[in-house]
C-alpha cells in the first residue's frame, strides 16, 4: 500500500513536471512549483528524486519509452533503401518531438552540462536510437547499400549529430517539423552517397 | 593618435581626460569578462548570477550594470569573443591551404582549441540550445560564423558546387565536429582519437557530395 502511494507520487510529480517544462521551460520551472502542480509537498519531490535533473532525465525516459515501443515494432517492416529506412526512422524522430519542443530542447541544453551527477544517464545519450540506426547500417551492408569497411559506430554518431544539431534551428525561431525532415533527408542522401560501396 | 593641440598643458589634460576615462572603462569590462567567463565554466549559465560576477570581479553589482544591460548581454560579448577567436584560430590554420587539406588543417586546429576549454564550450553550447536566449546570441554569434570558412574550402574541393550547396554541406561538416567533440569530451576520447573521428567524418561527407 505504501508502496503504491510512493509510486503514485511519483508519477504525479512527472506529469507536473513534464507540463511545466513544456510551458516555462527547465531552466525556469522551480521544484518547488513542480510540488505545487502536482499537489505534494516539495519534501516529497525530494524523497523520490535527487534534483531536477534527475526529474527531467526521467520524464524523457518515460516519453521515450513510447516512442521505441512502437518504434521498434515497425523498424523490421520498413521499406525502401538503407536511406530511406532511416529516414523514416528519424522522421518518427522529429514528429514525437516536435509535439513538447521545449521539452527536447531543453533536455538537449541540459545534455552539455558537465556538472550533472555522475550517475544520471548521459542526456541526449540514447542507446535504443543508437541500437536501431546501428541494426540499420548492419543492415545496409548485408543488402550492399553500405561499403562494409565503413566505421558503422562513426556513422551512428554522424547520422545522430546531424539530426540533433538540425533542431538549433527550432531554437532560434519557429520551424515546421518537415523542415527539418526536408534537410534531414538531404543530409541522409549525402552520407549514404559517400558510404555506397566503391 | 596624440595630437598635442596648440594651448599648452591644460589643453593636453583635458584632451587626455576621456581617453582616461574610456581605459578605465575598458579595464572595468576586461575584469567583468574575465569573471564571468571563470564563472560561466565553473558553474553553468544559469547558476551564475550577477552578484556572484560582480562579487568575483571585486566590484559592485552597480557597476556590472553599468558596463552590460543585463547577464545574457555579458554572456553573449563572451561567447561572441570566443567564436571570434574560433575563427582566427581556423583561419590561421588554413592559411596557404586550400580545399581537403584546409578542411582538415582547421577542424583539427578547432578541436585543439575547444578541448582546451570544454567548460566554457558546453556552456555556449547549453546556451544557445535555450530558447529565448537563443534567438537574441545567435543574431550576435552567427554574423561570423565558421562555417564560412569551411563554405569556401568545399568550393575549392568540389568545384562544380553552388555556394548554397557549399553551405549546407560545410554545417553537416561543422555539426559532425561538434558531435563527435561532444562524445569525445563524455566519453574521455584521447584528441588523437577525436581527430581521426573528425576526419573519418568529413572525408564520409565529402565523398557523398553530388554536385548538379
Amino acid at each position: 500500500m505504501r508502496e503504491a502511494r510512493k509510486q503514485a507520487t511519483r508519477r504525479r510529480v512527472l506529469d507536473a513536471a513534464r507540463e511545466l517544462f513544456e510551458e516555462v521551460g527547465y531552466d525556469s520551472a522551480t521544484i518547488r512549483e513542480i510540488a505545487g502542480r502536482a499537489g505534494v509537498s516539495v519534501g516529497s519531490v525530494f524523497t523520490g528524486f535527487r534534483s531536477k535533473a534527475h526529474i527531467l532525465s526521467e520524464v524523457m525516459q518515460a516519453r521515450l519509452a513510447d516512442l521505441y515501443g512502437d518504434l521498434e515494432r515497425v523498424a523490421p517492416h520498413l521499406r525502401g533503401s538503407t536511406a530511406d529506412r532511416c529516414r523514416s526512422m528519424f522522421a518518427v524522430h522529429y514528429a514525437f518531438e516536435f509535439r513538447r519542443l521545449h521539452l527536447f530542447l531543453a533536455y538537449v541544453a541540459a545534455g552539455f552540462d558537465w556538472r550533472a551527477d555522475p550517475d544520471l544517464p548521459t542526456m541526449g545519450a540514447n542507446p535504443r536510437l543508437r541500437g536501431m540506426v546501428r541494426d540499420c547500417l548492419v543492415e545496409g551492408v548485408r543488402r550492399g547499400d553500405v561499403r562494409p569497411d565503413a566505421d558503422i559506430e562513426l556513422v551512428v554518431d554522424l547520422l545522430i549529430g546531424v539530426y540533433a544539431w538540425n533542431y538549433r534551428q527550432a531554437a532560434a525561431k519557429p520551424v515546421r517539423p518537415e523542415q527539418l525532415t526536408d534537410r534531414f533527408d538531404r543530409q541522409v542522401g549525402v552520407i549514404f552517397a559517400g558510404l555506397a560501396p566503391g | 593618435m596624440n595630437h598635442l593641440p596648440i594651448g599648452g598643458l591644460s589643453a593636453v589634460a583635458e584632451a587626455e581626460k576621456p581617453t582616461r576615462r574610456a581605459q578605465a572603462k575598458r579595464l572595468t569590462r576586461e575584469k567583468i569578462v574575465a569573471a564571468a567567463k571563470s564563472l560561466f565554466a565553473e558553474r553553468g549559465y544559469e547558476a551564475s548570477t550577477i552578484r556572484a560576477i560582480a562579487k568575483t570581479a571585486g566590484m559592485s553589482t552597480g557597476a556590472v550594470f553599468a558596463s552590460f544591460t543585463d547577464k545574457s548581454d555579458l554572456f553573449t560579448e563572451i561567447a561572441e569573443a570566443e567564436q571570434a577567436e574560433l575563427f582566427q584560430t581556423m583561419q590561421l590554420a588554413a592559411a596557404g591551404l586550400s580545399g581537403r587539406a584546409a578542411i582538415t588543417a582547421m577542424l583539427h586546429a578547432a578541436s585543439e582549441r575547444q578541448a582546451g576549454e570544454i567548460a566554457l564550450v558546453r556552456a555556449v553550447m547549453s546556451a544557445l540550445w535555450t530558447p529565448g536566449l537563443a534567438e537574441r546570441a545567435r543574431r550576435r554569434l552567427e554574423r561570423r560564423p565558421v562555417t564560412t570558412l569551411i563554405a569556401a574550402a568545399v568550393r575549392q574541393e568540389l568545384p562544380a558546387v553552388d555556394s548554397a550547396e557549399a553551405t549546407f554541406v560545410a554545417e553537416m561538416i561543422w555539426d559532425g565536429y561538434l558531435a563527435t567533440l561532444r562524445r569525445g569530451a563524455l566519453g574521455g576520447l584521447t584528441a588523437a582519437v577525436v581527430k581521426a573521428r573528425i576526419d573519418a567524418g568529413a572525408r564520409t561527407i565529402l565523398a557523398g557530395v553530388q554536385p548538379g
